[in-house]
Parts: C-alpha cells; structure tokens; sequence
C-alpha cells in the first residue's frame, strides 16, 4: 500500500517525521529538596520529587514517634541518601550531607543501643553478657515478647 | 558479607490475627514479584555490571529488599500468630495452614514455592536494567491491588513505603 507520509529512506514503513523510540527514565538530578526524617520515613522517600501519590493514596503516615522510630528515620535518611549518591558520587554537595546526617544516625544508634538493646552483633560488646539473643525480636512488636 | 541489623526499616505492629490477608500478603514475600525474587535479581545481577555505579546500586538495593523480605514475613508472622481454629477456617487458610502452621513460607498466593523463573539475569547491562524496571512495576502494581482491598492504613503507609522505597532506587 503506498502511503505518502512513509518514509523513503530504505523504503522503510515509518513516517518520514517518526524518529526510533527511544525509552527514557527521568534522571534525578540533585538531592534537594529534601523531607524531613520523620515525614521521610512515613512517606517512603526522602525526595519530594519522588513522591508520587498512588491510586490517589498519599502516604502521610504519622509513624509513632519513639526511640526506635527515630533510629529508623535516620536511618532511612542516610539510606536514601546512599543511593543517590550511589548513582551521583560526584556530588560533593550531597556528599557533605550524608556525611552530617550519618554522624547523627551514629549518636542515635548510641542512644538506642544503650536504652533498647543491641542492633548490631558487635553492640554486644557494650554490654556485661551475651544479650544479643534476647526478645524482642523484630517480628515480635505488639506480641507477647515484644514487650519494650 | 553481609550484617544483621536487629531492627525492621519500617514499624509493623499488628495487633489482631488476620489469615485472610495474609493469604494474599504472602505473595510480596515469595511471589514472582516478592521480596524475595527482587533481592536476588538485584544481587544476583551486579556480578557482570561493567560500571562501578551500577554494581554499588544493585548492592545496596539487592540488601535493602532483603529488609523488605523481613518485613513482608513480620507482616505475615503477626497475622497469623495466636489465630484461633475458627480463624483459620473462616478465612479459608486451611491450604496453607496443612502444609505451613503458623510458619512463613516463600510461596506465591495460589501457593506455588518460590521460583527463581521469575526473574531474569542476562549478564547484559540494558537487558538487566530493563529487566529491573519492568520488576519494580509489577510490584507496584501487585501491592497496589493489594492496598485496594486493605482496609487498615498502617499496611497501606507501609506498602506505600516499599513502593516508594523501590523507586527512588530503581537504575
């Protein structure tokens, strides 16, 4: 069938104006702006920009606030950060805040650690026996052994 | 090498047995687009990643969905711990439970065991890639409609947090 707008060139079947598809993922291109912790935790992003409601579900949390909670807000911050940086490791810009923001977490983990348990096996090492194996376990919250 | 951190990424805390959520739940553990299958894919295909960006991405996601996989078996081992007989019957989990009790098992809804034919790992940079974007849109979507039958807000802000914990990371 001949059609006027296909294109000549190699007597291809495109229009001469179709150019190749060419997929593309939108690329971040900084780390700001930025959520605060807390609401970065319970909206599952720390980047506004990637925040997209979902079948107009917005997640606005609130996440109970306690020393635990807090710890993980932190913790997700610097998480996030990671990965962006994973993918931009030359912004110096990022760089300097993970740096501040992974001290934080330290001081908050330090904290944790003293009032909640271990997190990490080595924590142990702060303490006066082998309490690593002691509930609650992280599946354990609201049960019987999750008693805190 | 890998380490323990003895704290999920995000707070689950459910209170009540529900077996007949966690019939579908079970899926984003062991499903073809679980936890589970989007850990491995990840870190199973850093291995012939030709840039140094892209093995640290697929490293540090590969582990974060492993967090995930732990949130997804605490979800599952608070709705059916403590479930009483006529639980069990009343949310039709008897299939489950025969095979399973209480335990958390890496299965697909309809109860198919974990399958590694759920994911592809080609050794090739754009197929893997693409591989992995099309992943995490099947996972949305697969919690998406689980959000839809959900009436508790707590799952909803928590799935919603994987989803977007999945997308940010996506290459």
């Amino acid at each position: 069938m001949q059609n006027n707008d296909s294109c000549t060139y190699k007597e291809g079947p495109l229009p001469s104006c179709a150019p190749l598809a060419v997929p593309m993922v939108a690329a971040q291109m900084c780390a700001e702006p930025a959520y605060e912790s807390g609401e970065a935790l319970a909206k599952g992003t720390l980047f506004p920009g990637l925040d997209l409601p979902f079948m107009d579900y917005v997640a606005n949390g609130p996440v109970e606030k306690t020393p635990e909670t807090e710890l993980m807000a932190i913790d997700f911050v610097c998480q996030e950060l990671a990965l962006y940086l994973d993918t931009h490791p030359g912004d110096q810009e990022a760089f300097k805040t993970w740096k501040s923001v992974n001290a934080l977490a330290k001081e908050a983990r330090k904290r944790y650690v003293e009032m909640c348990g271990p997190v990490m096996r080595t924590d142990t090492a702060k303490f006066d026996s082998w309490v690593w194996p002691e509930d609650p376990w992280p599946w354990n919250a609201g049960g019987k052994a999750g008693k805190k | 090498m890998f380490v323990y951190e003895k704290k999920l990424q995000y707070p689950v805390r459910i209170k009540n047995p529900n077996p007949a959520m966690a019939k579908y739940i079970i899926t984003q553990y062991g499903g073809p687009d679980g936890e589970l299958g989007a850990s491995l894919r990840y870190l199973s295909q850093r291995y012939s990643m030709p840039y140094p960006e892209v093995k640290a991405i697929l490293t540090d996601i590969g582990v974060e969905e492993l967090g995930h996989l732990e949130m997804i078996g605490t979800i599952v081992h608070q709705l059916t711990r403590n479930m009483t007989v006529e639980q069990v019957e009343k949310a039709g989990f008897q299939d489950y439970f025969v095979d399973h009790t209480a335990g958390v098992y890496a299965q697909a809804a309809a109860g198919w065991p974990y399958d590694a034919a759920s994911f592809a790992v080609k050794g090739d940079v754009i197929a893997d890639l693409s591989e992995d974007m099309g992943a995490d849109a099947a996972t949305r979507k697969g919690q998406r409609e689980e959000i839809r039958w959900d009436k508790l807000t707590f799952l909803l802000y928590l799935k919603m947090a994987i989803l977007h914990a999945e997308s940010p990371g996506g290459p």
